[in-house]
């Protein structure tokens, strides 16, 4: 009542005195708290980034903080560890640009990427192939050759089912090969096929004619038959070839070449035989390989296994595979008999 | 009208944003909180190793933080004016730039994290219902709506985005299942 009374005695529209100073007041506080908490903000800022590039810098340094192998009897670190890389399969070169199949290339590339890593103390090459085309086989054996060379890391090849021909051309530059006793092995040698569709040709009354600038230039055509020549020409690269297979085995195995040839007529061996004829060091499965790598490389029996899969690589290949078999891919796969040289076995 | 005083007045009077024409410096401030909270929340997930340092990490983050709330922004107000109530989009991607001056704590609160005081996550989670709080008193402010409606419009493009996130989830497990078999 008291407060109406002064309001009608100061008359309409007009404010208590101390009405203004209020809100004025309650503003500069808040604005002097914002500013508080501003300057706090900024600060926890300046801190926070402080102590992120503090860490960042450790983390920088911390390798050459902790690299505890300079010293002597700590060389042997926790992880440590043997590689295991597949090959698996018919060897061949593989399109460059798909990480994911295992063509020569990328199988190449493995083992140098592999053979790099610190931890990585031994390789083990799991072989179960029957070989492929000469060049890939030689890339993958090439790659073998310079991996040891440069990191003098030991490579044991271990053979599954088949290993035979190309697949025992790349584990003839590990240092030790462990095979299953009744692993099929062997077939040293080369082969060039063709296939010969000139009756059926004749038949469906189609002709194909070669204009050519040599007598040689369509060696190996499926279109007729072939020239004593050309056989000739044919067999003295399979000799070549041949001979440069004899020269890996023989360097790989420490065996004169003589010998070699005489185990080099194409047979295939089981493990035990080939083991016996000193193809092969000893009998066993994966874990005894990893074992043998383990000892090589000083990491002792049952080291800590490093696996060559990247899961990545694994769906990109499983996606390839399906979405291929929507397409021609398949079918051009399976209609494609160019002739090739290769160090394979053909008895699967 | 400098930031602080932007602030306060956006403090005293949130409905301010949506009057036209809006008042000078109130624009730029909505816009320096998704800076300043972004900054915040960058600074957080760097001392987590969470995201990679530089200055193009913390633009990626920026825009990432922009383009969410534009979504949310546009989305929110598209169910509103299907329900009838009206209000300006743009001030509510201005409003949602008040609230996150509040991404400003995570810096403090994951310090107390790192040293193990306090649960990151928990606070983390806190920080985050502080500003959808702040965001739901905000769109009652700029929209005639009750706090549960107000409410359900905020939920209801995080609750697409999650849908659409199962959704693909499921048909990449069916796919890969596809795959395998």
């Amino acid at each position: 009542m008291e407060e109406q009374n002064i309001g009608g005695a100061a008359g309409p529209g007009a404010r208590p005195p101390e009405a203004q100073p209020a809100p004025a007041a309650a503003r500069r506080g808040a604005a002097l708290w914002l500013k508080i908490i501003a300057a706090l903000y900024v600060l926890s800022l300046l801190a926070a980034y402080a102590v992120i590039g503090k860490a960042d810098a450790a983390r920088k340094l911390k390798p050459k903080d902790l690299d505890i192998s300079k010293f002597a009897g700590l060389g042997k670190e926790k992880k440590d560890a043997v590689a295991v890389i597949p090959l698996y399969g018919a060897i061949s070169q593989g399109e460059s640009t798909r990480s994911w199949e295992r063509g020569s290339q990328q199988l190449a590339r493995r083992i140098k990427t592999m053979a790099a890593k610190k931890e990585v103390k031994a390789i083990v090459l799991d072989i179960n192939s029957p070989g492929g085309t000469v060049g890939a086989v030689q890339e993958i054996y090439s790659a073998v050759l310079k991996a040891k060379a440069e990191t003098k890391k030991p490579f044991i090849a271990r053979f599954g089912e088949v290993s035979a021909s190309g697949g025992y051309y790349v584990a003839a530059a590990c240092d030790q090969i462990v095979s299953h006793p009744g692993t099929i092995t062997g077939s040293i040698g080369v082969i060039f096929s063709v296939g010969n569709f000139e009756g059926l040709m004749k038949k469906i009354g189609y002709k194909s004619e070669a204009i050519k600038s040599g007598k040689f230039k369509d060696i190996g055509s499926m279109t007729r038959e072939m020239t004593p020549d050309e056989r000739r020409l044919l067999q003295a690269m399979i000799d070549d070839s041949y001979e440069q297979f004899v020269k890996a085995v023989s360097d790989g195995r420490k065996m004169p070449a003589e010998q070699v040839k005489l185990l080099a007529d194409g047979r295939i061996y089981t493990g035990r035989q080939a083991k016996e004829a000193g193809l092969v060091d000893m009998l066993g499965d994966l874990q005894d390989a990893v074992d043998k790598a383990g000892e090589l490389g000083g990491l002792g029996k049952n080291p800590r296994v490093l696996s060559d899969t990247d899961p990545f690589e694994n769906l990109f290949s499983l996606i390839d595979t399906k979405l291929s078999s929507f397409g021609t891919k398949s079918l051009v796969d399976a209609v494609d008999t160019a002739p090739s040289l290769e160090y394979r076995w053909y008895g699967r | 009208m400098n930031p602080f005083t932007a602030l306060e007045n956006f403090l005293e009077r949130p409905e301010m944003l949506a009057e036209e024409p809006r008042p000078a410096g109130l624009g730029r401030t909505g816009l320096l909180g998704y800076f300043a909270g972004t900054l915040g929340l960058f600074a957080a997930l760097r001392m987590f190793s969470a995201v990679p340092p530089g200055i193009m990490s913390f633009a990626v983050v920026l825009l990432f933080v922009l383009a969410l709330n534009y979504f949310l922004a546009s989305s929110i107000h598209l169910f509103m004016d299907f329900t009838g109530a009206r209000g300006g989009a743009g001030a509510l991607f201005l409003a949602f730039g008040y609230t996150d001056y509040f991404l400003a704590l995570l810096v403090p609160l994951t310090f107390f994290a790192k040293l193990e005081v306090l649960n990151g996550f928990l606070w983390f989670c806190l920080c985050f219902l502080l500003v959808v709080y702040a965001r739901v008193r905000l769109i009652r402010g700029l929209y005639p709506v009750s706090a549960n409606k107000a409410l359900l419009s905020l939920c209801l493009p995080y609750a697409a985005l999650g849908a659409v996130g199962f959704m693909a989830f499921v048909y990449s497990i069916a796919w890969l299942v596809w795959l395998v078999v």
